[in-house]
């Protein structure tokens, strides 16, 4: 379970992008966080990841009191329990598709034995094996979505957080996401996605939609 | 980086290979050497002077020396004729190995790879016809065996009995080029020099110190040449290092911002970038001196030599001699892996402490 306690954050100029905000998101659902850019929606993703430290409050995911990690747990702690998938999929271009999908699990030193069948795991669910000695610059925006949710799926995550997933995608490789989100759910993860795209809002895969607006829930 | 390793040890290998030369020929020049002058003009001495100086205590030995040029004009090159005897010894231990190696009873001469290259180019395959001074010719015949130099101002050497060198030069039986004085007690070099001035008169006396200032000054050593490409390489070396100090380009924070929201600790980034610093600086510092080396030691120091021989009268086509020196490979590695991999560290470490959401945005 995932909960937010009057979380307050505050940028270093002054801006409040988030105001006393609380939540409750429970195990297997699947979120949708809605409202116009600059609402907050993106800020509450980059809390629950531990990406930045709240202004106060508190975030407790599973009983870990996220906001209260060092920067060095906080890593372990997105390394071992979350998946990440950015609006501009930031992948990094000069990778292969395969080197890109594996990133997370670097650091972990696991041995190629280990890596090979979790990557081809991955790539045969997203329907990518084809590309995967390909660079990522070659690859179209749809092909390079199902490469960060292959890079966002490949450690096992129980939380998947999605920015703005379907920013750049057209309706059809929208709604091949949005099977792809499904899928996820439906081996019990939790999935909240931060967007504006009017998909997601009548899906009946979605568990709740909450609107953000200037930092608070409306 | 490899550009600029490869052009800071391209001006340090030059500099070592002159700087080898130079010592080299120190060590095998004579303490003395005593030249006769008419009008301030170089002219030949009379050998037998070298009898005289024999008698003066400390000098150990004089050797009357016969050498000089010829110039060949098909070939458009200037030979350096050394005529030896067969009972001297020469201060220089390439020369003595070149007299054991002449046959003094028949008329041969022992060639450089590059003359004997030359000549066989216009088809002197055996013999050569020097052209004397009064128009006649003297064959000599060519001996198979092949030499090494002993310098690499001696590319276009011809060793040869001394007899057939003063037919050569028209030199008389007791004339010779100069007269070379080894003293035993180095010590006193400048005091035997002075007896000897005081013996011939107008003679041209050279020590080694001489010697020592007119390397100097050919090589350029301390040449504001060497100075300002040494420097200017060196300033530019660390804009560089500066400019990388600095900080990351956007692109380059990005990456950083990407691994930290991924699940990687500042220690996961900053091994990654040692490692990737390590292998581009040390990948850089090897190709730098492979180009340096190439560049030095095979396209013989290009336009870098001229400038470092600017003066010099007689080195502009010498090649160089291959000299390796560690400490100089050891100062071009502390100025650059080790600079490069921090300068690579830092900024990474500066953007990989700041936190990922911040980075990225």
């Amino acid at each position: 379970m995932i909960e937010l306690k009057n979380v307050v954050k505050k940028y270093a100029n002054g801006v409040v992008a988030i105001e006393d905000l609380s939540l409750k998101l429970n195990r297997g659902e699947l979120i949708v966080l809605k409202g116009v850019s600059g609402s907050g929606k993106s800020t509450i993703l980059s809390l629950i990841a531990g990406l930045s430290k709240p202004s106060s409050g508190d975030i407790v995911v599973d009983d870990k009191h996220i906001s209260k990690l060092p920067d060095h747990f906080a890593a372990a702690f997105r390394r071992d329990n979350i998946g990440f998938i950015f609006q501009k999929y930031n992948l990094i271009s000069s990778l292969s598709v395969a080197e890109n999908i594996l990133l997370p699990l670097y650091p972990l030193n696991l041995p190629k034995e280990e890596l090979e069948p979790r990557l081809q795991e991955v790539l045969n669910s997203l329907s990518i094996e084809d590309k995967r000695d390909r660079k990522v610059k070659d690859l179209s925006g749809g092909e390079q979505q199902r490469v960060a949710i292959a890079r966002a799926s490949i450690n096992n995550p129980n939380i998947i957080l999605a920015d703005e997933p379907t920013a750049n995608l057209d309706e059809k490789l929208s709604l091949a996401f949005i099977k792809m989100l499904e899928g996820l759910k439906a081996s019990n993860r939790t999935v909240v996605v931060a967007t504006h795209d009017p998909l997601f809002f009548d899906l009946e895969s979605v568990d709740r939609v909450i609107e953000i607006r200037d930092g608070k829930v409306v | 980086m490899t550009l600029l390793v490869a052009l800071v040890a391209t001006t340090l290998f030059i500099a070592d290979s002159m700087k080898a030369e130079y010592k080299q020929d120190i060590q095998t020049a004579p303490d003395i050497v005593v030249s006769a002058q008419k009008a301030l003009r170089y002219k030949t001495i009379d050998e037998t002077q070298a009898a005289r100086f024999l008698e003066i205590d400390g000098v150990s030995n004089a050797i009357p020396r016969v050498w000089g040029e010829y110039y060949f004009a098909k070939g458009n090159v200037r030979f350096k004729i050394v005529g030896l005897d067969e009972f001297e010894n020469s201060t220089n231990s390439t020369l003595n190995r070149l007299r054991d190696r002449l046959s003094y009873d028949t008329n041969m001469m022992l060639l450089s790879p590059k003359v004997k290259a030359i000549l066989n180019k216009n088809y002197y395959k055996d013999y050569f016809n020097f052209i004397l001074q009064d128009g006649t010719l003297l064959r000599v015949n060519i001996s198979q065996k092949s030499i090494a130099i002993p310098s690499i101002r001696d590319e276009y050497l011809i060793v040869m009995p001394k007899e057939l060198a003063r037919k050569i030069f028209a030199y008389a039986d007791n004339e010779a080029t100069d007269i070379a004085v080894s003293v035993k007690n180095s010590e006193e070099i400048a005091f035997s020099a002075r007896k000897i001035a005081a013996l011939l008169g107008n003679a041209k006396i050279s020590i080694k110190d001489d010697l020592i200032v007119e390397y100097e000054q050919m090589y350029n050593y301390r040449s504001g040449f060497f100075l300002t490409i040494f420097i200017i390489t060196f300033f530019t070396f660390f804009v560089i290092i500066y400019d990388r100090l600095s900080g990351l380009n956007s692109e380059q924070k990005r990456e950083i911002g990407i691994l930290k929201a991924i699940g990687w600790r500042v220690e996961d980034v900053l091994k990654t970038k040692l490692y990737e610093g390590l292998i581009i600086s040390l990948f850089s510092y090897s190709l730098g001196i492979i180009l340096a080396m190439v560049y030095t030691f095979i396209f013989n120091g290009g336009i870098l030599k001229n400038i470092f021989l600017s003066s010099s009268r007689l080195l502009e086509h010498v090649p160089l001699q291959f000299h390796l020196d560690y400490a100089t490979l050891a100062l071009l590695f502390l100025i650059s892996v080790p600079l490069y991999i921090c300068a690579t560290i830092i900024p990474s470490w500066i953007a990989a402490t700041v936190d990922a959401d911040e980075v990225m945005r």
